[in-house]
């Protein structure tokens, strides 16, 4: 079971960033949960969003997790929310900041003895560049492909792909081109 | 003719979505909604699939719960086959029209998305709304994830228009924790799930207009008793469609339901009974602890709340030492409701064994794995001194002092 | 007492003498038909006293035993101007293209209205005890009214 905890603000794309990613994943077989606290929430409010990944059904409904992997997606949240709640010893982190790592952990003390298991990679500016909108999930779903060495990045590409098969092309491109920049990108 | 969509072999889908796709796929023919979260996707899903050429239907907007639902009744009455969504606060407005429907004996689909009932406000998941239909005469179905949302819908409309049964049907599922949580969804293509379901069949309908009918027609003492007699037993008696309904869907999906589930039973000591997602958490918390303490922990959980399986309880629990019943929903004054259902169950049986009560989960409060092995452990104690060493009434993940109501009389 | 356009259906019974079944012989969802037999043709059509009304339709019941007073329909008097068969809260005047024909006697639970909106001078229907003879009734029948000078 892989469980990740998703750092966001509403309107920023982490519901959809969830349950783009369970999508993705689904197709690999694997059982998925993806889910989020919100609900009355207006835009801009802290919100959380969860993904569950197994190879068996997921029948664990409860709210409670240990994250395997805390994704931020907005970089205020990073300084002003409590990421590293409930955390292992192994948790990983991606955080969207425009600072380079060492700076961004010399401001968060929380993160001082976790430095080797922090990544970061500007979501804010890859989809400015890219999408044009300060939609950061698509690039987050590339550090992510990198950092957890789950699926290769053209494959994750393809699904993508197809789960965004709705969409105009133009908006498709875009999205795969956030996600390969922050494939490459996050550090 | 609608068009058809193509649907992947597994879908992402959370609860409301796989809801509306059901009602898509069973081609509904009117929706009357007045939406209101966490039920809103529903019947929004509806309109977007009525508007893109996927369905031959109407999606009425109406100015309340209360005209939504009358909307309803008026579709099903004229002779179409109907369904809407609601939760909370617009179930309540709801309740007044929810009598007329049963008593109409028209088979609306009603998903009930749970949330909790203000005051205080608040849009997140407890039961309070699904108990508050108990007594309404509809068919209650409940779904413990989104797979399962997708599937009692198309039973449901199966069973509420069978001939034999012509009532009303809830779907139950749990606001946000069921209703907003994308999971693994295995749908039907729609030629399958319109198959299973089959073309509706109008009994009574007012626009056969060679059949002039009156509905709604008012009874005083001499003829009410009887009618709500009728149809009392015509509720009691829709388990034997109830069961072929499920064992035809298990038969075309190999996915089985059953009036009562029943999980890790067997040879259980101690267990819990539960209602909506938290059946899934605790039944994950029984497995963890038969793997790491030995607790012979099992799971029992109504999927069809009414009628309610009170043989099937009897017979699920006779042989276990202690029972934690878990109440989504505040009973303000009383023993929880599915308590004082079970206990009845087991009242009528040579074998009773211990039963306490647990309020959890109020407003959306999570049921953690820890919560559930909490009880079952506490539920082992009594077990082993064989009486309840604590209240009857406690309450599971409260902030505050202990809370707790009524005390096992243990002498004469 | 048959009022006028009387049928074989109407009013052949008291009101509530239907005959009580048990819980197992009620219809499903009180679902009552008004008919005996399939309409083929449009009911509109139909004259109410053609109709095969159902022994649950109110058109087959009275209310007749009710009435301590009665309307008296006086034909001379009569402009058919239907004001009585619209204000009629029982559907209980009788009238055939436009023309007033008298009192549904099975129905009329002698509430006075049509006496109250009558415009005619002297009223083309008046309140009489029910025991009264239509003519008797109309032999008592009042004058014009003179206006009385201001």
């Amino acid at each position: 079971m892989i469980e990740i905890r998703w750092h966001s603000r509403a309107g920023q794309g982490a519901v959809t960033g969830a349950k783009g990613l369970g999508d993705v994943v689904s197709r690999t077989g694997k059982q998925v949960q993806a889910f989020a606290l919100y609900g009355s929430a207006k835009r801009g409010a802290a919100m959380r969003a969860y993904n569950r990944i197994d190879d068996k059904p997921i029948i664990n409904h409860a709210k409670f997790m240990r994250p395997d992997y805390v994704l931020v997606i907005d970089p205020a949240l990073a300084f002003t929310d409590n990421i590293t709640e409930n955390d292992k010893p192994e948790t990983k982190y991606i955080i969207t900041t425009h600072l380079d790592k060492t700076e961004l952990i010399a401001q968060i003390p929380e993160l001082q003895d976790k430095k080797d298991r922090v990544y970061t990679v500007d979501c804010m500016q890859i989809s400015l560049d890219t999408i044009g909108r300060a939609i950061p999930n698509a690039p987050m779903l590339g550090a992510f492909v990198k950092v957890s060495g789950m699926f290769q990045l053209d494959e994750f590409l393809e699904s993508m792909k197809r789960v965004l098969a709705k969409f105009p092309q133009k908006i498709i491109d875009a999205n795969m081109e956030a996600i390969t920049r922050a494939y490459n990108e996050v550090k | 003719m609608a068009e058809k969509m193509e649907l992947n072999e597994v879908e992402v889908w959370d609860g409301n979505y796989a809801a509306a796709q059901a009602l898509r796929q069973a081609q509904v023919d009117v929706v009357a909604a007045y939406p209101i979260t966490p039920s809103t996707p529903i019947v929004e899903n509806y309109g977007a699939f009525v508007a893109n050429g996927y369905i031959d239907g109407e999606f009425v907007m109406v100015e309340s719960e209360h005209a939504a639902m009358s909307g309803c009744v008026g579709a099903a009455a004229a002779g179409g086959r109907v369904a809407t969504a609601t939760s909370s606060q617009g179930f309540m407005l709801m309740i007044e029209v929810l009598y007329q429907a049963s008593g109409m004996r028209l088979p609306i689909i009603l998903n009930v998305v749970n949330r909790a009932i203000a005051s205080p406000l608040n849009v997140r998941g407890d039961h309070g709304d699904m108990y508050a239909g108990r007594d309404s005469g509809w068919i209650q179905l409940d779904a413990f994830n989104a797979q399962e949302a997708y599937d009692l819908n198309l039973c449901a409309f199966k069973i509420g228009e069978d001939i034999n049964v012509r009532l009303p049907v809830m779907v139950h599922q749990d606001g946000f924790l069921t209703s907003h949580t994308a999971q693994n969804v295995y749908p039907l293509s729609d030629d399958e799930a319109y198959a299973f379901i089959g073309d509706y069949k109008p009994v009574d309908e007012m626009l056969d207009f060679t059949r002039a009918v009156t509905y709604g027609a008012q009874t005083e003492e001499d003829w009410h008793y009887e009618h709500k007699a009728k149809q009392h037993r015509a509720l009691m008696d829709s388990y034997t469609v109830i069961d072929r309904v499920f064992a035809e869907f298990k038969e075309k999906t190999g996915r089985e339901y059953k009036r009562l589930e029943s999980y890790l039973m067997e040879d259980a000591e101690v267990a819990i009974v539960a209602l909506g997602s938290t059946v899934e958490t605790a039944l994950l918390a029984a497995k963890q602890l038969r793997e790491s303490e030995g607790l012979k922990a099992g799971v029992v959980a109504p999927r069809v709340f009414r009628p309610f399986p009170f043989n099937e309880i009897r017979d699920a629990l006779a042989n276990v030492k202690a029972v934690a019943v878990l109440d989504r929903s505040c009973p303000m004054g009383a023993m929880g409701a599915l308590f004082n259902e079970v206990s009845a169950a087991m009242y009528a049986s040579p074998h009773r064994p211990l039963i306490t009560n647990f309020i959890y989960g109020l407003g959306g409060r999570d049921f953690s794995l820890e919560d559930a092995k909490a009880i079952f452990r506490e539920q082992k104690g009594h077990a082993d001194v064989g009486y309840i060493t604590t209240p009857l009434q406690q309450f599971s993940g409260l902030r505050g002092p202990k809370l707790g109501f009524y005390e096992m009389k243990r002498s004469k | 007492m048959k009022g006028v356009l009387a049928t074989d259906r109407r009013g052949i019974r008291e009101l509530g003498a239907e005959e009580l079944v048990g819980w197992d012989e009620v219809t499903q969802g009180v679902i009552l038909e008004s008919f005996e037999v399939p309409m083929e043709e449009n009911v509109a059509h139909i004259r109410p006293e053609e109709r095969p009304y159902s022994d649950f339709s109110s058109y087959t019941a009275t209310v007749a035993s009710w009435r301590v007073i009665k309307p008296v329909y006086n034909r001379d008097i009569c402009i058919d101007c239907q004001n009585c068969w619209v204000w009629c809260p029982d559907t209980s005047i009788i009238s055939r293209d436009k023309q007033m024909l008298g009192i549904d006697y099975d129905h009329c639970k002698g509430c006075g209205v049509c006496v109250e909106v009558c415009p005619t001078n002297p009223k083309s229907l008046l309140m009489f005890s029910e025991a009264e003879e239509p003519e008797a009734a109309l032999a008592k029948w009042p004058e014009k009214k003179k206006k009385e000078k201001k």
